[in-house]
């Protein structure tokens, strides 16, 4: 599979902060690449040098195997950080800016973007009479013009309504069906988890993991557990072979272990035989919010 | 270049501030001119002694050829207003934050600064039509016994648009360093009404006229007082010569100088963040 976005040892710092410490990274073609981070972990800082607007201090990024250039930039759909439209314009004339620019689609693709994101009704209102939710669907649509094979979101369902994002997320879907490459920052884990196929996570300008998100999530097998008396069941377990760790929950208790060397049925019979009868045995995959929480807490 | 030029269009075509500061220009270039014109008729109208040492001192400023360098003179002083327009531009693009989003969306660093060069040509383009209208219009209504003349000192429509296009540069720096709309027009209507003005005529006297390569008087002085002002004795007659005389020398600064403001802008917009 080709590779869309690569970025090799990315260094960036303002003065005495340093935002991003050797980052590198690639995204293939047709994935679903969240960005995660706490506030202030880089994000926007690696998106921003990737689409020219901050100059790495150190390191090199390649957009379809080629140093990224106005060229390449033209056949990316981007959102960064905030809409970024002329206020006295209506909605059809900014995108009309933004179509002269990048090159991309023709007089239709501006309605159609528009109708994308719901604002065709509104495309002759001035962009100062926007809502926050509205100047932000302009935003998406000025990213779909077009019809780009890349988009890049960075926290896209900002300032949006519960519908409004479940929107963006079936737009992402979509997207991400007919084959577009979708790169998303977001703070939204869920949203990553339902979307994406790809997660890299971020701390304190460092890239702490990447990769696939079954791969990223699924380094530890989790079983939930749960008998009449919990505290012999913890006992019997502690003794488990093969286990990593064990945890006490209110109803329940976790068993940890190595990514494929989870065996419920071995568990139910250990149990049985050391005189504890399970009442519940499920096997869970880690949630990207455990993880990240694991990942970026001190 | 279309490409820029079309993109600048779309932005300033449904711009208010764009259309207001041609209806300014369109009411204060012929306003003055015909201000000035009308005190000129008053002094040299009636019969006294007075009006007639006016006529001859003065001739008549608006007539053919003099109307090309005495309207140019008079416009001049109205740069402030198109100096207003090209920092909104410049500083709109800031608080809009869409100078990353021309970037973003596929323009080079260098194209982005190339687009709002193109925006000053224009409306120093603007300006000099109007002024060469004004100054042709004058002409004809003042003394049409000498159209036959409109061919002579037409270097002041050059030189009006040389002048014009270099302090908008300046403007247009101070907004692009400045970045923050109110500041930078606060600057530069105090430093060009007030601080150069008193520098200059210090420096004319106490300085040996250093004053002259002060950034705004470099282009002030390619075009120097109307030609009457030579008829008003030995003194002025001298001062006048010399200004002329040395409208190439300025010519050639005006000219060094914004092209160094030119190539500061490319040359801070490729490197810095934006």
């Amino acid at each position: 599979m080709q590779t869309v976005l690569s970025l090799n040892n990315v260094s960036k710092s303002y003065g005495s902060i340093q935002a991003l410490k050797n980052v590198s990274f690639k995204v293939p073609e047709g994935a679903v690449f969240g960005l995660l981070g706490p506030n202030g972990s880089g994000k926007t800082t690696m998106l921003s040098i990737i689409l020219d607007i901050l100059k790495a201090d150190a390191g090199s990024f390649e957009w379809f195997n080629q140093p990224g250039s106005p060229a390449t930039r033209k056949k990316i759909g981007s959102l960064l950080e905030t809409p970024n439209f002329y206020h006295y314009l209506s909605a059809v004339d900014n995108l009309k800016i933004t179509q002269a620019i990048n090159g991309r689609g023709n007089n239709e693709s501006i309605d159609q973007a528009l109708g994308q994101v719901k604002l065709l009704e509104r495309k002759k209102s001035k962009f100062s009479s926007f809502s926050l939710g509205m100047k932000q669907r302009l935003a998406i649509g000025a990213a779909l013009l077009g019809n780009p094979d890349v988009l890049l979101f960075d926290e896209p369902t900002n300032g949006l309504d519960p519908v409004g994002i479940a929107e963006i997320r079936t737009l992402i879907k979509e997207l991400s069906k007919q084959g577009k490459t979708i790169i998303m920052a977001s703070h939204l884990l869920d949203e990553v988890e339902k979307v994406c196929t790809h997660v890299a996570i971020m701390k304190r300008g460092v890239l702490i993991t990447a990769g696939p998100v079954e791969e990223v999530l699924a380094q530890e097998d989790i079983i939930e557990v749960a008998a009449q008396d919990l505290k012999a069941l913890q006992l019997v377990l502690t003794n488990f072979p093969g286990i990593s760790s064990i945890k006490h929950n209110e109803h329940s208790v976790s068993v940890f272990f190595p990514a494929g060397a989870a065996q419920p049925e071995a568990i139910n019979q250990y149990c049985f035989n050391h005189g504890v009868v399970i009442n519940q045995l499920i096997p869970r995959k880690k949630s990207l919010e455990t993880k990240f929480f694991e990942l970026t807490n001190d | 270049m279309r490409s820029l030029l079309k993109v600048e269009w779309l932005k300033i075509k449904k711009y208010p501030a764009f259309w207001w500061m041609l209806l300014i220009v369109t009411f204060t270039y012929p306003g003055t001119t015909l201000l000035s014109y009308y005190a000129y008729t008053k002094s040299i109208r009636g019969k006294e002694m007075t009006n007639t040492i006016a006529k001859m001192l003065l001739g008549n400023p608006f007539a053919f050829p003099e109307t090309w360098h005495s309207v140019a003179y008079l416009s001049s002083f109205f740069i402030l207003i198109p100096s207003l327009l090209v920092i909104m531009l410049v500083t709109n693009e800031y608080m809009f934050k869409t100078q990353r989003q021309n970037i973003i969306d596929g323009w080079s660093r260098a194209q982005f600064v190339t687009s709002k060069l193109a925006d000053v040509i224009i409306i120093s383009l603007v300006c000099t039509i109007m002024y060469t209208a004004v100054a042709a219009g004058i002409g004809i209504y003042s003394d049409p016994d000498n159209i036959g003349r409109w061919m002579e000192q037409l270097q002041f429509i050059p030189l009006f648009f040389l002048q014009t296009f270099a302090q908008l540069s300046l403007a247009f720096l101070l907004g692009f360093l400045i970045k923050k709309a109110f500041i930078a027009l606060g600057i530069f209507l105090f430093y060009n009404l007030i601080v150069e003005n008193i520098a200059v005529g210090y420096a004319k006297f106490n300085l040996k006229d250093i004053g002259k390569f002060l950034p705004f008087e470099i282009s002030d002085r390619i075009i120097p007082m109307p030609a009457f002002m030579n008829r008003f004795g030995k003194e002025m007659k001298e001062a006048y010569e010399k200004a002329i005389d040395a409208i190439p020398e300025h010519v050639l600064y005006t000219f060094l100088l914004t092209i160094a403001v030119w190539a500061l802008c490319y040359y801070l917009h490729k490197r810095r963040d934006l």
